[in-house]
């Protein structure tokens, strides 16, 4: 079997803490299936782009998918934290694999949760989305393209906070922290064009932003010239974030 | 590159972290189907040294190579035909004792029915099938050391590190792990050992290289270090009264003893000498001059651990003398 396989095989089995991927998939669903209605009593339909107007509740159906990727992102670090407490770092790097091949597998590791529960909640939530998405090749491939990219920015975050951080509860601690401030200032909430400036500006700084961005022009199939720039962007900001997190984590101390 | 003869060959090898020297121009090497012992007291070197020759650690200087392969430049090649037991803890904890074995004989590539074997076959030798089903993480500390011994023997290697692997364990699954290390060196396997316990040095090693401060302070067969060294004898006494402060440091700096060790369990002080006819007297004196009684004194042949306590404060002695002379 291919070496990647076995190791993420394992990243898979091993690492993963089945309850809180659970708790991970159960939070999105209540904006899909609480907030989004609650709130289309107030807010009115608006224009996402390209002349289409989408409810409240389908815009944040689309942003609680992208919501996912951040959570996938966190078990990057997870994986690697549990590895480096129980002594499986050092066992795995004295075994037939590389360094390299060993981040690598939490990488794919995480994308495949990454993706995996994004897939997961749009399922879910395909009661709500459903009737309005307008599926191209060109916005399944920018749906696709922005999870991707997403999984890998937020889970070389992880890994990069991970080896910065002294114990697994400042880990925990932290990136709890960054998850909110992600989310908080990303547009899974709201679009930042209609936001106030200094809100906008923070919002216009988050990759989550980019990816909620682009995930909803490719679903809703309403690209607009920002959203190409937005992607170029965070093309940019993933692989920054991979070169980041390489070198944090050639610097682990055995 | 020439293909070394040995399974294990060392030359000056050398680890420093900023100040501190873990361990110093180490030259050794060791034959196939050898048990290799690194005797030592904690802090000798002994894991610093099993990191370099698992390439988890880089020497600061000095070569070495490795089943044949250089181990600055073909570290993969190395760790494909080692098995490694860390001192260290290290399982998986989202698994259970059988699956945990399963996932790791899979990441070795361990065909499924060979490893489905394997399994079977270690759970059993190893005595584990009470907990066979239970997780990781509720393991006690001895059933996960043994977990994690049994765990390494599911892949093929030719040379298995093992840094201090009984330790936690009970004295019966301790010869058990013993036993079935043996066994596996009949088979050819080669073993790179390290303990700071002597018995199971003497038991297991064919060869012991005694390290102290990350130097080699003696390579020999157990049977030679014990005529080398024992032929000392050892001087055991007992005292009426506690012994006052002072009295220790005042009978372990006579230049004709070496070391004094005191067993509390027993009140028993011990030491080794070559010359017990001068020690004893001195004993004697100076007991007199702290006007302490001494119940008993007799002269027993000295052991192994006698000569290991011996070549380790002499060594340090010597050290100090070096630094302050
Ligand atoms: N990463 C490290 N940084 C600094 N000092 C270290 C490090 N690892 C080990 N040492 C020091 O090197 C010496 C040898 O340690 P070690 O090889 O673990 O000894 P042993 O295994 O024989 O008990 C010790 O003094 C230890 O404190
Ligand atoms: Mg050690």
């Amino acid at each position: 079997m291919n070496v990647y396989l076995r190791l993420v095989y394992r990243n898979l089995r091993a690492n993963l803490d089945k309850i809180s991927l659970f708790f991970e998939l159960i939070f999105p669903l209540f904006f899909v299936f609480v907030q989004g209605y609650a709130l289309n009593g107030i807010v009115p339909p608006f224009e996402l782009g390209n002349g289409v107007v989408i409810s409240y509740s389908l815009f944040l159906a689309a942003g609680a998918v992208t919501l996912t990727v951040i959570n996938a992102g966190t078990n990057a670090g997870t994986q690697l934290w549990y590895d480096r407490k129980n002594g499986m770092f050092e066992q795995i790097l004295m075994g037939p694999f590389t360094r390299a091949q060993y981040i690598l597998s939490i990488i794919i590791a995480t994308l495949v949760i990454g993706i995996g529960g994004s897939l997961l909640v749009f399922l879910l939530a395909f009661p709500v989305l459903g009737a309005s998405i307008s599926p191209t090749i060109q916005g399944a491939a920018l749906f696709v393209l922005a999870l991707i990219l997403g999984t890998m920015f937020f889970g070389a975050f992880a890994i990069a906070l991970s080896v910065g951080l002294k114990s697994s509860e400042t880990f925990q601690i932290v990136s709890t922290f960054a998850f909110f401030v992600f989310l908080f200032t990303s547009t899974v909430f709201f679009p930042a064009t209609k936001a106030p400036p200094a809100i906008e500006t923070v919002s216009l700084l988050n990759p989550l932003t980019y990816v909620t961005d682009i995930f909803r022009a490719g679903l809703f199939n309403a690209a607009t010239p920002l959203v190409s720039l937005e992607l170029g962007v965070l093309v940019v900001e993933a692989a920054v974030m991979f070169v980041i997190a390489v070198l944090a984590f050639r610097r682990i101390r055995v | 590159m020439t293909t070394s003869e040995y399974v294990i060959d060392v030359k000056d090898l050398t680890k420093r972290f900023g100040e501190k020297m873990a361990v110093e121009n180490v030259t050794f090497n060791t034959k196939r189907s050898e048990v290799f012992g690194f005797l030592g007291p904690n802090g000798a070197g002994k894991t610093t040294t099993i990191k370099m020759l698992t390439t988890l650690l880089p020497p600061t200087s000095g070569t070495a190579s490795v089943l044949g392969f250089d181990l600055k430049t073909q570290g993969r090649k190395i760790r494909e035909r080692i098995g490694v037991v860390q001192q260290q803890d290290s399982f998986d904890q989202g698994l259970n004792v059988e699956t945990s074995m399963e996932v790791y004989g899979l990441i070795w590539d361990v065909p499924k029915k060979l490893r489905r074997d394997r399994i079977d076959e270690l759970i059993e030798r190893f005595g584990m099938h009470d907990f066979r089903k239970l997780a990781t993480l509720d393991l006690s500390a001895g059933q996960r050391r043994r977990l994690q011994v049994a765990r390494e023997f599911i892949h093929d290697m030719d040379l298995l590190f093992l840094d201090e692997p009984t330790v936690g364990l009970d004295p019966i699954v301790r010869r058990n792990v013993l036993d079935y290390i043996k066994d596996k060196v009949k088979d050819g396997l080669t073993i790179f050992f390290t303990t700071h316990i002597l018995e199971e040095a003497e038991y297991l090693c064919d060869r012991i290289a005694v390290i102290n401060q990350g130097r080699i302070i003696q390579i020999d067969t157990p049977g030679n270090l014990k005529r080398r060294f024992g032929s000392a004898k050892a001087v055991e006494f007992n005292l009426q009264e506690e012994s006052p402060p002072g009295f220790v440091e005042n009978i372990s700096s006579q230049e004709s003893i070496s070391s004094l060790t005191y067993d509390k369990s027993t009140k028993t002080y011990r030491t080794t000498t070559s010359r017990p006819e001068l020690v004893i007297p001195e004993i004697y004196r100076i007991a007199d001059r702290f006007r302490l009684t001494i119940s008993s004194i007799f002269i027993a042949q000295a052991t192994l651990e006698d000569a290991f306590i011996n070549m380790v404060t002499e060594d340090d002695k010597e050290t100090k003398g070096r630094e302050t002379g």
